[in-house]
């Protein structure tokens, strides 16, 4: 009897486990083998085909709203990892930063949506054409919300004492923080980059808002997609960026460095 | 006296200041003018404005306080299953998984960075009417006919669980994995059952992994909009789709700022009084420690 008992304890957590990991996974598992089948969806499965996937690469609405994910991505990702290294420079020279720096916390406790509705008003407002230049603005306030705990974390865990060695031997100011600090920080830069990406990649709730009629971006394409009925081609799609995010994860969890953040 | 002067060499660093006019102008101004926003009433004559409180008093009825209600019921039901499922996977991931840990972390780290709309669309294929879920039921015979599942209480609850559930185990996770395993052997040496050590040791220490995530997935799981709308299909009203609706279908930018504000007051409100009812209950359990 106690065996048994025994043998259940030990059996449950890994089970249920398990079935959570089914639960997680067995969505995406049947969103992908729907990308091969040869119908589209409501008939059940008839053979395989690659037709689904020349359709997405044929498809130019697509390319575009990828592309204008890729360069708002791209650009909010590198203006906040300016921003953060502007501070840090700052820091360098003996600003005093740890209270700033309550400043840039705000971004990722307030919720998306109200920062999304006070942005687009405000733009309104300001009669900015919503568009590109909006949404690389939005996009800019939540990433920086992000690199800059990870990276300012990693500057404080440097050893100063290289800083003072670098400045004694008579290096300028500049040249200790693009030749000594900089590479130091580089891997961190990298992953804080790689998430910022990823974050506006996958942004849904603030290009919703600031995008305008012009720039969609390729979250508010599956948006449209699904809200007008289920589509294989999108079920390529998701297969293609399903790939996508594993490699960058991959690549993120190489560089080895846990997001401070959660 | 040396790094003084050399301070004094280096040109102003401007850079930094524009990172704060940056933050300053499109941050903190943007929730500024949205209380302005929020007390100015416009006229039917162009040009001629009111300020005043008329633009709350709008939403002072019982939809909308039952719209807000039903938010927080949403969020705080997606919180306690996301708890319930999560917590054992993050304890798995801390104890148990051995050399298989970096695995299972990637397979939860990589739903967190993928599009979630991708996840919601993977669910359509489960739950519609000629989905996976209805032919496995018609399958072992629990049902005649197929059936549609969307368009749901339940269903919505489901998915979002679906959704957030990687921000409630990654926060415990990470407090778990630097728990001195000693304390919970020791706890089990001195007597106590697996369930009491549970109780008393395990969750008072992961509490402020458990806060975060709490954070994490309350906040955004309040004002969301797009999971109610495309697996409830429009008939499930929340706090995120009247703030769409007014922002960008009716045009009143006056009422929806209004309405932003007021669910974020009543937001931040619930969080501090849940706070201090958690805060009471630990601390009172946290007494038999002593």
């Amino acid at each position: 009897m106690i065996k048994i008992k025994n043998f259940l304890g030990n059996i449950s957590l890994p089970l249920f486990v398990s079935l959570v990991f089914l639960f997680l996974y067995l969505p995406l598992v049947i969103l992908i083998v729907f990308s091969f089948n040869d119908a589209p969806f409501p008939a059940p499965w008839t053979g395989f085909s690659l037709k689904w996937y020349h359709e997405l690469m044929d498809s130019p609405e697509i390319w575009r709203s990828f592309y204008t994910s890729v360069v708002v991505g791209v650009s909010a990702t590198f203006l906040s990892i300016m921003m953060t290294l502007s501070l840090i420079y700052y820091n360098l020279m003996g600003g005093k930063l740890k209270k700033l720096l309550l400043l840039f916390y705000g971004n990722i406790l307030v919720p998306e949506i109200v920062l999304a509705v006070s942005l687009l008003c405000f733009l309104t407002f300001l009669s900015i054409p919503l568009g590109f230049l909006t949404l690389i603005i939005s996009h800019t306030i939540l990433c920086s919300g992000y690199v800059l705990p990870i990276v300012y974390g990693r500057f404080l865990s440097i050893d100063k004492s290289v800083i003072e060695a670098s400045l004694d031997l008579g290096a300028t100011m500049s040249n200790t923080f693009f030749k000594i600090v900089v590479p130091l920080l580089k891997p961190s830069l990298f992953a804080a980059g790689l998430l910022a990406f990823i974050i506006s990649f996958d942004d849904f709730v603030l290009s919703f808002f600031c995008a305008g009629s012009d720039a969609q971006t390729l979250s508010l394409f599956i948006y449209s997609m699904i809200r007008s009925g289920v589509s294989p081609i999108v079920n390529a799609l998701s297969t293609i960026l399903l790939i996508f995010s594993s490699l960058l994860v991959m690549v993120f969890c190489y560089l080895n460095i846990k997001t401070k953040i959660f | 006296m040396k790094f003084k002067e050399l301070i004094k060499k280096e040109k102003p660093f401007f850079g930094v200041s524009l990172s704060f006019v940056w933050q300053g102008l499109f941050f903190y101004l943007p929730l500024i003018f949205i209380i302005l926003l929020s007390v100015i009433q416009l006229s039917t004559i162009p040009g001629y404005y009111k300020i005043g409180l008329a633009n709350f008093l709008y939403f002072f009825n019982l939809s909308y306080i039952n719209i807000i209600l039903k938010s927080f019921g949403l969020a705080l039901i997606n919180c306690v299953l996301c708890f319930i499922v999560g917590f054992p996977i993050a304890y798995f991931l801390a104890f148990k998984a051995g050399r298989f840990r970096n695995l299972f972390l990637f397979l939860l780290i990589l739903p967190f960075w993928t599009n979630f709309l991708l996840h919601v669309y993977a669910w359509f294929y489960v739950l519609e009417k000629a989905g996976f879920l209805s032919n496995l039921l018609l399958f072992f015979g629990f049902i005649k006919e197929p059936i549609g599942f969307l368009n749901s209480y339940w269903t919505i609850l489901l998915v979002m669980m679906y959704c957030y559930l990687p921000f409630m185990v990654l926060p415990i996770y990470s407090v778990l994995e630097r728990l001195n395993k000693n304390v919970l052997e020791a706890s089990a040496d001195l007597g106590a059952s697996s369930l009491q050590t549970w109780f008393r040791i395990t969750l008072p220490l992961s509490l402020s992994g458990l806060k975060s995530g709490f954070f994490l997935v309350f906040v955004p799981s309040f004002g969301e909009f797009a999971i109610p709308g495309l697996i409830g299909g429009d008939k499930y009203v929340f706090v995120g789709t009247v703030i769409t609706q007014f922002i960008l279908s009716n045009g009143s930018m006056n009422l929806g700022a209004a309405f932003t504000l007021i669910s974020s007051i009543a937001l931040i409100g619930l969080i501090i009084a849940m706070y201090l009812v958690g805060y009471k209950y630990i601390k009172n359990f946290g007494k038999i420690d002593d």
